[in-house]
Order: C-alpha cells, then structure tokens, then sequence
C-alpha cells in the first residue's frame, strides 16, 4: 500500500497525537457492542426508499436553530419530525418515502418507552420499517419487518416543531423551579383554568386512560419564545402530545425534561381553529425528498433571487433521442429528458434540431462524434457539449461566460461517469420515469455548481469563500480527491482503523455468527475529514467515482463547515472499473465477479467515510433492492467513532503554518509594505526567525543583501526608479534589529534585483552568487529533506519552502497525481493566513490559467492516447505530425498593480509572477501546477518540479 | 493552413438562399467535393438557427473544427478544417480575411445586393488565388496576425526615394515595393490604409503570377470598399532587381541567439510584422521550415487567443477568455516534444519565439529578451 507513505516527507515530526485512539480490542469492541446490542433502532430507517436507496441527512445543532429562527413560517423540510404511526398524523401527508425523521427525537422515544412514558404507541410501533423498506434475504440483518402504516387523517390535529434548548433555561436556583413548558417551550398553561375545558375537548380520546388527566390546553404564550415564533400555536389550542408521546398536565414536566439537548420538538395540539387550507398546502409542500432538501439546504433562504438570477441564463441539459418511432405522436417525443424548464432554456430546447442534425451529420461527414458547438443567444455565447451513445444523444449548454469550454467538456465527463456510477447506464437514469425528479435534483446542483460555485459555502468566512469560488471550477473537474498531509501516526491509526473495518470481521458479520454467508464483502474505503481524503482503501477508479458522487452532492463542503449532524446514504452503484472487464485482467486470467455494488456514505459531523461494498461474489447474493443493512453502517459509524479522537491532530495541521511556505503576493510590492506592520506576523517571518537562529544570523544576511544590491545599483542606474527611495529608507529600517525590517528589507533588495535586470541574462548569475551564500538547507534536496526528517529538527522543517533564495516565493501550487487519484493544493487555513488585496486576485488568476494550461494538458494527452493506439501502423508520419501538440510544460507570466494606485507622479509599482503547469508522463502521470514571483531564479523552478515527486511517493 | 493531416474547405453561399457560390479546398484530395447534401444541410442548421434568433457559430468534432460566419446578412462562409491544432480563432480570421478579399476584388456593393448569382459566380473566380493563398500560407503568418508583413531592406533610403518619384510619377500617392509576397517599402499615405488592407494588397500581388508590370483595380475593405484607387506600378521590376531577397528576413548585421529556430515580431502600433522560419543560426536541425511555421503559428493563435490582449480585426462576439484574468499576461512559454516556443508582450511590441529543444527552458526567457532587444534594436524592450 502506497498510502501510508504519501506524505511522510512532510509529516514526520511535526505532530504529537494528544488523545491517542483507543486501538485496544475491548474499546473497540465495546463501541461495537454498544451500536449492535442497543435497542436502539436507527434513525434513518424510515428514511429509506422503496428501491433501497437511503440518502438520510441530519443537520447539526447550530445549522438546525439558524434555519429554523430564519424561517419560522416555513417549517424546514429537511428535519421534518413525524414518527411511523400515530393518531395525531400530519394532515394532508405526501407520499411516505418523502418524508423526513428527527433521529434524535427518536432517541427520546426510546428513553421514553423504556421509562415506560410511552405506554400506548410504543407496543405497536415495533421496529418501525418503513412500508417501502422491502424484506431482503434473512440474514444477519437486525430488523426486518415490514409493516403496512395506516395514513389516519384527522384534521384536529396540527403538528408544530418549535426549536428548545434546555441549556438556555434561566439557571436561577433561587425560588421555585420555572415550570419547562413555560421556560422550554414559551407555553402558558395554569392548571386552575383548564379543569372546565378539559371537560369539553376531546373527553372521549381520553377516557380509556381512566386517569383523570388534564389537558393542557395554551392559556398564554411568553413573548419571545419560540412558541410564539412559530405563529402557529393559538391560545386556545390543547397539547396533547410531544414527539408523539401523550402528554398532559402530570407528565408534561417529565417529558419535557427528557429532553437532553438544543433540539427541533414537536408539539402536537388539538385545536378548535382549522388551519387554514392554503397554508397547510404550502407547508406540506415543503416536505419532499430529501434530495430536494439538500438542494435547498444548499441554497438557503435567499434561493428565489438566485433562482431567479439562474433562470434568466440560458442553460439546459438534454436527453435525446436519435430515433424517432413514427408510430407514436407524442409531442416532443425526441426529448427523453430536459431540465430546466425555464424560458431561457426554451430557446436552447427550440433549436434542439440543430444539435441532432449536427450530431448525426458531423458524424457522417468526418467520421467523429460531435463534441460541441457555440451559440449565439440573448446576447450570450453558449457553449454546448454532447455526449452520443448508441442512439441517445445527451446535450448540456451552458454559457461560456460561466464555463470555458474546455471545462464543459470535462464537466460532461463527470456528469456522464456520475449517472452511470448511479444508474449503470444512461439509458436506466434518463428513461424510468420515477428518476426524473432525482434527475431535477441532480441538475439544479449541476448548474448550480457550474453558475454560481460560491453560493455553496455561504457560511465559510469571506476569504474561504472566494478561495472556493475561484479554484472551484478548476478543482471540480480534475481527476483527483483533494488530500491533506498527514503525520505518519495519525495515517497510520487511520489506515489501521480502515483495514479493522474492511476485514468484516467483527462480531456478528462472520460467517460463524449466525452461520450463513455474509452479505457484502467490503471492497475498500476511503476516510474524509472536512472534505479532505485522509485515508484510502480504493483502487483509484472507485475513488474517483465516489468522489464525483460526493463532490456532485456536495456533501465535502457539507462536512467541512459541520452542517451535517449525521449522514448516512447507501445506494447501488455501478463503479465502471469492476462492471467493465478490462484487458489487464483478462490477460491475468482474473475476472470480476458477476456482483452487485452498493455505495454507503456515513458521515458524523466533520467525518465522512464511504464504503464500497460487494454482494454476490463470495458473499449471498443479492435480491431485490436491498436496503442498508443496519449492521454495516454501524461498523462504517463506530469506525468513525473510533477515529474521532484524531480529530484534534488533524486540526492542528489544519491550523500549522503551511508546508511548503506560501507566500502573500502583497508583501511584494512596497504600496503593502506600510501595511506589514500591521499584520500579524506572517508564518514566513517567524519561520524565518526560526531558521535564521540556527542557521544565519539576521547581520550577515544583511550585510550579504546590501552588497548584492549596491552592485544591482551600479549596473543598472537607469532602471532603479522605484527602488531608489526603498534604498534610502532601507538601512534606517535595517538599522534596527528588528526582524520584520530584515526581511522586508531583503524582500526590497529582491524586488530591486528582478527589475532592474528584468530577466535579462546578469540576473541569472547574480542571484547565483547570493544563493550560494546562502546558508538555509537546500529543501528541493530530498536528502536535505530526508535528512531533516529523520533528526526530526522541527526548526529546520518548519521552514521548508519550495523556492531557493533568501525570500520564499510560493504563492500557490496544486500537483495532482493521476496514478493515485488525488491532488494536494493548500488547504484553505493556510491561503486564509495570506490576506491583501493583490493576493485574491492571484489565487483567482492561477486557476484561470490552470484551466488554461489543463485544457492543453488534456490535447496532449489524447494525442499521446492516440498515437500510441494507433502505432504500429506508418509510425513515422503518425510521429511527425502529432508531435506539434504534445506540450510538457507551459507557463505565462503575469503581471500586477495595486488596485487604488493614487500617486499621480509615479507609475503605480508592479510585481510579476509566474503560472506554469508541467505534465509528467512518465514514469507515472502526474500534473503540476505552482504560482510564483518573476525574481526565482529559473533552475528553483526545475527543482521544484522535482520536489514535486517527493511530494507524494 | 491545409497540409500534413487534415484537409481544409471553404464554402461561400448567399445567406438569403443558400445557393452554393464557390467550394474551395486544400489538403487530402479523395474527398475535396463535398457532396451537395452536406453543404446543404450545413447551411441549413445555420439558417435554421438564425430563424429563432439562434446564431450557430461553430461546432467541432475529435477530428473537425466548423465554422459558420455570416457577412452583411448575405454571404455565409463556412469552413471545415481538419487540420491538426486548427482554432475557433485561426478559423475566424480566415473567414474574416476571405470576405475581405472578395470586397478587395468584387466590391461590397456587388456582394451586398446580389442581383445574377451566376454572374457572381464566375466574378468570384478572380478570388480564388488570393482565398486558396489563405488556405495554404505556407511560411506566412499575416493572415493569422493581420499584420502586413514586411521585410527590412538594405539601401533602405535611396530605394524610398525612387519610390516616391515614381508614385508621384504615376499619379497616386499608395505606393509600395513587395519583395517575395513581403513589403519592403511603402510611401507615407500607404501606411493609413487599414493593416487588413495591407496585408490583403501584399497577399494580393504575392498571389498573381509574376508579370513586370501590374494594374490592378481593387477596392478596399476598409477605406474606400466602394471607390478604386488604381495604382500604376510599371517600373517595379528594376526596383525588384536591386534588391537581394533576405530568406531570413532579419535587418542586416542583426543575430539572433543561437537555438531560434523561428521568430515572428510583431510591431503593435503599426500592425506590421517580420518573421522567419529560417533565421541565420538555425541552420537545417530539428524541424523543417514548413512545420516551424505551422508550429509557430499555432503556438501564435495560442497565445492570441487566450493570454495577450485581443489585436486586430474581427473583434470577438464574447468577451474572450484572456477577459477573464484579473492580471495582465506578459510573457508565455509552451514547452513540446519537438520544440519550445516563448512569447513577449512588450509595449510596442510582441515577439514569438521557436526554440530548439535542447535550449534549456530557465534560459529561454532571458534569450527571447535578447533576441527582442536585438530586432529592434531597442534597449528598452
């Protein structure tokens, strides 16, 4: 296994693990045992569909509480509280599987039944399979029942979920204890009024009990509470049960007081006053899909004018096809599919004509699908992109202005390896009829993803927010998972607790448990934390694929942010690596087992681990659509579990200085020099600090740069314009012996270097001079670098930087490395530490040239695909013409202004930095993007290519 | 355009009812013609399209760039091109430069209102030359950079005298002395016409065949595309004679670091460009003249289309992708199997460079200072 080993060049040493995970086997065993032997039933069992998918999402506290404060009318959807069977049944319910569970309401539930507060329901309720859950092979599944629920609508009945949050209650330990239905909830009740009500509501419901039992019937609402946000609770109204459990004025202290944490409740009231038709419409509208929630969880409050902003795009997806079956004469029959349906996509839908008549002609004509097409429509550039197989023809368009189209057709790409990693097959997603409102689902992200990236992470601090918004476009699309470097400890507990998982062998999931065949072989996992791959146990194919899944259902930012309190999806998958037999395994003699594939995704606050699992290999064979198996996800839950104690250690690398040094584009120009002192004190310049006590004293430095600059003078007198004046302040800062003035000055001296030589020949040889002066290790070396890891000198590794030269020059890289599925960029931490205003727009220009440079990249790469199917045959014409295109490295240099420039005298001051990509073939793939300043000199850049290796070998 | 792989071919037709004008074509010969029912359902998409106020600009396949393009609502040219590395922007230009040169030859009068298609037709045939020079430019560059190209002359001074005595001689003030299809001189009001106009009148005498004396009625696209400004040149050829053809098209005495293989120097003010495949230096290593041309033009059409900023004419219908960068791109580099390549945007000027592979890639940027610094003799540069 490669994966331990990818980051140990930068790992070692660096973090100590404070909370050691428990890796003995009692620990882990009683986690296990705790998950297995529970009663407890799982929360997202009712969630599960009809075909056995689940996609179960369970907001965090504080996500749930905004969203509730922010729409009190409208009740979110997305934690929807409703148990399996009661009398108090929602009015007007939709269809079952779209509803939604509160998980931990049910928890309450079962405390509440063992407490045995819950005399009634609780007998009847039994394991509370949804009625779509379907019975799949006996086995060592813990429940299996399947039980038809009865929908009783009684329109007395109104549901209401109210926010609590029993750890706000007013904590005076003084006077007589505040009743919780008051302080909790905001309700009024005085028993001494309601004994006369009581008697002319709803006797009859009562009566069976024998006790006398008050109602409790709303006197008054306390301003302020979240009963009265809701609007919705009428004095008048009777409480008669919460979370389902009957209440009433003996037991409603209990109950309420069961309540452990911050928490949706529901209240359920008899009331006098229908609700209005209208209302109750709308609000049960809400309660759709859990997809649909997503999408509007993702959207948030503010969806309709980004709707509307969306709609007036032209964009559209289309499935059509290219058979057309005269017999029947249906309207638009051609069209298979279609989303949006809005009117700027009626006009890419009216021209549809086109693209079939391209598509079919194109292809007589040359020989060759069509790939794509431009239009010019409402004044916008529209780039479209097909996908044709067999007869089917699928188009997206979307305009160029969101999309370059280079990365249109890798968006399509993706779009096509998703729907058959879901599906199977094109044809499977796009013609049944039950997945067009999935399709909706997963198009509206689409778009939503490819127009606005942004607005996904609305909730991450500005800086986060536009790192995301600019690299979005560009990360998306590559063939990799974005990976974060780890200490050689903690990726070895993860790989551990990885493996623990995969061998299924725990408890009640060998064979000898219950003595029949295991039902799924686990084929791999893969461990996210925060949207950063931590750990994988997957072949690369299926990495990809379920990062593609993952990615499309944004579920990485999801985690990253904790808007997810739980998560746990589980579908059929048709991972194309395993179903498409390959001729590397044909020659090996090995084939894939005729098997079906199952995707489960569990994730637990900023945890997300996803399982590919086989059935019908050496496993039982599967039958029907089988849903979760309880038992697997509580493996995937405790193995998470597990690994929680790492979480500390993973965050202080998130929080560590970055590995390499980066550096802030605005430090290199003097307008932002002023301003330095007000930073805190950038990383680089206490690592500097660092290094230097070792290494160099800060005088030497000095004195070194001064030289260099004197003659960078006397060569140049002409061009040193804005230098001069740094000059003359330079010593006076110099002079004193603070740090900051040091390497501000060095950084001057550097700037004065690259323009006054502006590249021309004399730079090259006097940087050589300073450079080998120079005393800090050389960090392209990989045996410096292995060197400092073995002496474990966290000084000395603490400065490691990609650049040479006194002054680190990184402003930003990404190395994506094909073979292995995963890119490493820095994390958003480390480009939050570097803040200007020149600095944004460079992150924001690098990936615009990445996705320059890529796009090149890609024709190379088809072309060597090409030439190297179809060698053999003439190979030197072949050679000589396709040559042209096979480009290995390319690079632009750019360059920048301060924004507000106000002096009128001088020219405003501009700094220069490179973008260059480099694409190894050989001896593995590999791409390699970085970002630096104009004053590195060229041979840096070639070692750090290098570097680039040892990055993750 | 058309050579080594993929064919190109041309289609004219009247925007208004689709009758074919004239089809030409380069490259591979077995399927030159296309059959009729291609051309028209080409045609018809398009035509399909603007009828819903749809306009189809360009579609491609993994082997095949289309282009449509429609001028003044009523001719449509519509290029095919499967060539290797062929661009939205190389095509644009071309159509750009072919309706160009059926104004030079026809007059826009002629082709706006068309009254005998069939008179049009066999009008249209004294274009084909100056249109099938476009599909093959061979070593030239103009017709990508829609800068008139242009050859540096010894005895500079005294051939500019004759020049102009002898356009005042014959009448006119335009006058110019072209050496191999390149412009050598030019008198001053020359230098007002449009730089597409340049360039088409260059292309223009290096497409006819070699007679001594030529009168040629054009219009131009730009200034007069109405009017004709005929021009007398009956004393060139003894002018043509003392001058010594410079193959490497480089100002006598100047070098170029060595490991060029070929450069082109674009003048940004006066749109006007030299280059050579063939520089002193290069001598006979690695590619052929013919590919460092194709290699340099398609490193040209790079460059251009995504990273400096937009120059010449058409103007994009989007704003272009280079729009996108919030900073300024100034120099480029792409590094292949065959060759590397580096571009300088510098105030004044820009150079393309081709560099031999072996030329180490940290010493291009200062060389292609150098070889700027030389050409135009500019420290500044």
């Amino acid at each position: 296994m490669k994966w331990p080993l990818l980051c140990s060049m930068f790992s070692v040493g660096r973090y100590s693990i404070p909370r050691p995970v428990t890796r003995n086997l009692e620990d882990l065993d009683s986690v296990q045992s705790i998950l297995l032997h529970s009663d407890l039933e799982p929360e997202w069992l009712d969630s599960v569909q009809k075909n056995g998918e689940l996609f179960y999402l369970e907001l965090s506290e504080g996500e749930e509480e905004t969203l509730l404060q922010d729409s009190s009318s409208e009740v979110p959807a997305v934690n929807h509280v409703r148990f399996c069977e009661n009398e108090a049944e929602v009015i007007q319910e939709g269809s079952r599987k779209e509803r939604k569970y509160e998980p931990r309401l049910k928890k309450i539930t079962k405390i509440l039944k063992k407490k045995s507060l819950l005399p009634k329901h609780s007998g009847k309720k039994g394991t509370g399979g949804s009625d779509g859950h379907p019975s799949g092979p006996t086995s060592i599944l813990k429940h299996q029942s399947t039980q038809k629920v009865g929908v009783i609508v009684q329109q007395r009945y109104k549901d209401v979920c109210v926010y609590v949050n029993p750890k706000r209650l007013p904590n005076d330990g003084a006077g007589e204890k505040l009743k919780l239905l008051e302080a909790l909830v905001g309700i009024v009740h005085q028993s001494s009024w309601s004994n006369k009500r009581a008697e002319k509501q709803g006797e009859q419901d009562r009566s069976n009990k024998g006790i006398n039992e008050e109602k409790l019937v709303v006197h008054g609402l306390i301003p302020g509470s979240s009963a009265i946000k809701t609007g919705q609770i009428l004095i008048g109204d009777a409480l008669v049960a919460v979370n389902d459990v009957d209440v009433n004025a003996e037991n409603i202290e209990r109950v309420l007081s069961c309540i452990p944490g911050p928490m949706q409740v529901k209240l359920t009231f008899e009331t006098s006053v229908f609700e209005h038709e209208g209302t109750s419409q709308q609000r049960y509208k809400q309660a759709q899909s859990a997809m649909n929630n997503l999408v509007k969880l993702l959207w948030r409050e503010d969806n309709m004018d980004l709707q509307l902003a969306i709609q007036g795009m032209p964009h559209i997806v289309m499935y059509l096809t290219l058979k057309l079956d005269s017999e029947t004469s249906k309207d638009e029959q051609e069209i298979l599919y279609q989303y949006p349906v809005s009117e700027a996509s009626q006009k890419l839908k009216s021209v549809r004509g086109i693209f079939l008549t391209l598509c079919d002609m194109l292809e007589n004509v040359t020989g060759a699908h069509i790939i794509s097409s431009s239009l010019f429509l409402c004044g916008k550039l529209v780039q479209v992109v097909y996908w044709k197989e067999s007869d089917k023809l699928l188009v997206i368009g979307l305009p160029a202005e969101s999309v370059p189209l280079s990365q249109l057709r890798n968006m399509i790409t993706d779009v096509v390896r998703t729907l058959k990693f879901m599906y199977g097959s094109l044809d499977s997603a796009f013609c049944q009829v039950e997945n067009v409102s999935r399709l909706d689902h997963f198009f509206n992200l689409f778009f939503q993803r490819a127009i606005q990236p942004a607005r996904l992470n609305s909730n991450a601090s500005p800086s986060a927010q536009h790192y995301d918004s600019c690299s979005a476009l560009f990360l998306d699309n590559l063939p990799g998972v974005r990976w974060l470097t780890l200490a050689q400890e903690i990726k070895m507990e993860i790989d551990t607790a990885l493996s623990d998982l995969e061998a299924a062998d725990f408890a009640e999931l060998s064979e000898d448990y219950y003595d029949i065949r295991r039902l799924y072989m686990i084929l791999g996992s893969c461990l996210f934390y925060k949207g950063y791959l931590i750990g994988n146990h997957l072949p690369k194919e299926d990495l990809i694929d379920i990062a593609l899944y993952s990615r499309h259902y944004c579920l990485l930012p999801l985690a990253a942010e904790q808007r997810i309190g739980q998560l746990v999806i589980w579908r059929e998958v048709f991972p194309h690596h395993h179903l498409q037999p390959s001729e590397a395994s044909g020659v090996t003699g090995y084939r894939e087992p005729e098997a079906r594939y199952f995707l489960l995704i569990v994730g637990l606050r900023h945890f997300m681990l996803c399982v590919l699992l086989e059935t019908g290999g050496c496993t039982s064979k599967a039958i029907g659509n089988p849903g979760p198996d309880c038992i697997y996800v509580d493996q995937v839950k405790a193995t998470i579990l597990q690994l929680e104690g790492i979480d500390s250690s993973i965050e202080e690398r998130l929080e560590a200085p970055a590995i390499p040094c980066l550096s802030c584009a605005d430090w290199f120009l003097p307008a932002s020099r002023d301003k330095l002192e007000s930073f805190t004190t950038p990383p680089i310049l206490s690592k500097l600090q660092n290094t230097s006590k070792t290494t160099a004293s800060p005088i030497s430095k000095r004195t070194l740069f001064t030289d260099s600059s004197l003659r960078t003078r006397k060569l140049s007198p002409s061009r040193s314009s804005g230098g001069s004046d740094n000059g003359s302040e330079g010593p006076e800062e110099g002079g004193g012996l603070n740090l900051l003035a040091t390497v501000d000055q060095v950084r001057k001296h550097e700037r004065k270097e690259s323009q006054s030589f502006g590249g021309s020949e004399g730079s090259g040889s006097l940087f050589k001079v300073t450079k080998k002066k120079h005393t800090l290790p050389n960090p392209f070396h990989l045996g410096n670098l292995k060197k400092n890891l073995s002496e474990k000198d966290t000084e000395l590794y603490n400065a490691v930087k990609l650049t040479s030269g006194p002054e680190n020059t990184l402003f930003h890289y990404i190395s994506l490395e094909t073979m292995q599925g995963i890119f490493i960029t820095p994390t958003h931490k480390e480009v939050q530490q570097l803040s200007g205003s020149i600095h944004p727009q460079l992150i924001k220009n690098f990936h615009r040239c990445c996705l320059s440079i890529r796009s090149i990249f890609q024709q190379a790469v088809m072309k060597e695909k090409k030439k190297n199917a179809d060698s053999g045959s003439n190979l030197d014409s072949r050679k000589a013409s396709s040559d042209l295109n096979l480009v290995r490295e390319h690079g632009v240099l750019f360059e920048c202004s301060p924004d507000n420039w106000t002096d009128q005298k001088k020219p405003p001051p501009t700094m220069t930095y490179w973008v260059v990509g480099r694409l190894f073939l050989h001896p593995k793939p590999q791409e390699f993007y970085v970002c630096f300043h104009d004053s590195v000199t060229e041979v840096a850049v070639e070692l750090a290519f290098k570097l680039s290796f040892g990055l993750a070998t | 355009m058309g050579e080594e792989g993929g064919s190109v071919t041309l289609l004219c037709l009247t925007a208004s009812s689709g009758v074919p004008l004239f089809c030409r074509t380069t490259g591979a010969p077995s399927k030159h013609q296309l059959p009729f029912s291609v051309i028209g359902s080409l045609n018809g998409v398009h035509m399909f399209g603007a009828n819903l106020d749809v306009l189809l600009t360009a579609a491609c396949t993994a082997n095949t760039h289309v282009v449509w393009r429609v001028f003044h609502n009523s001719i449509t040219l519509i290029v095919l091109s499967a060539e290797e590395g062929a661009s939205d922007f190389a095509l644009g230009r071309l159509l750009d430069n072919t309706f160009s040169a059926m104004v030079l030859i026809l007059g826009l009068e002629e082709l706006v209102n068309i009254r005998n298609i069939e008179r049009l037709k066999k009008d249209l045939r004294a274009c084909y030359k100056l249109i099938d020079s476009f599909l093959a430019p061979l070593e030239r560059s103009g017709d990508l950079t829609q800068c008139v190209e242009c050859v540096p002359v010894p005895h500079g001074a005294a051939l500019q005298e004759g020049l102009e005595a002898f356009v005042a001689a014959a009448e006119s003030r335009f006058g110019c002395l072209v050496v191999g299809g390149r412009l050598a001189l030019a008198t001053e009001p020359w230098w007002q016409l449009a730089p597409q106009e340049l360039l088409l009148l260059s292309w223009l005498v290096g497409s006819l065949p070699p007679p001594t004396a030529r009168d040629y009625p054009i219009y131009l696209p730009h200034g007069s595309p109405t009017l004709v400004p005929r021009f007398w040149k009956p004393l060139l050829e003894p002018l043509q004679a003392c001058v010594r053809p410079q193959p490497h098209g480089l100002p006598p005495g100047t070098t170029l670091p060595p490991g060029v293989l070929a450069f082109l120097l674009i003048h940004r003010e006066q749109r006007s460009s030299q280059s050579s495949v063939q520089p002193p230096g290069s001598g006979g290593e690695g590619l052929s003249p013919r590919r460092r041309a194709r290699a340099l033009r398609h490193f040209y059409a790079l460059v251009a289309a995504r990273y400096f900023p937009w120059e010449g004419s058409p103007a994009p219908p989007q704003e272009p992708f280079q729009a996108g960068f919030p900073h300024r791109a100034r120099h480029c580099y792409v590094v292949s199997a065959t060759h590397k390549a580096y571009a300088i945007h510098a105030p004044q000027h820009q150079l393309f460079l081709l560099l031999a592979p072996h030329v180490p890639t940290f010493a291009l940027r200062p060389l292609a200072a150098r070889a700027l610094q030389r050409l135009t003799g500019d420290a500044a540069c």
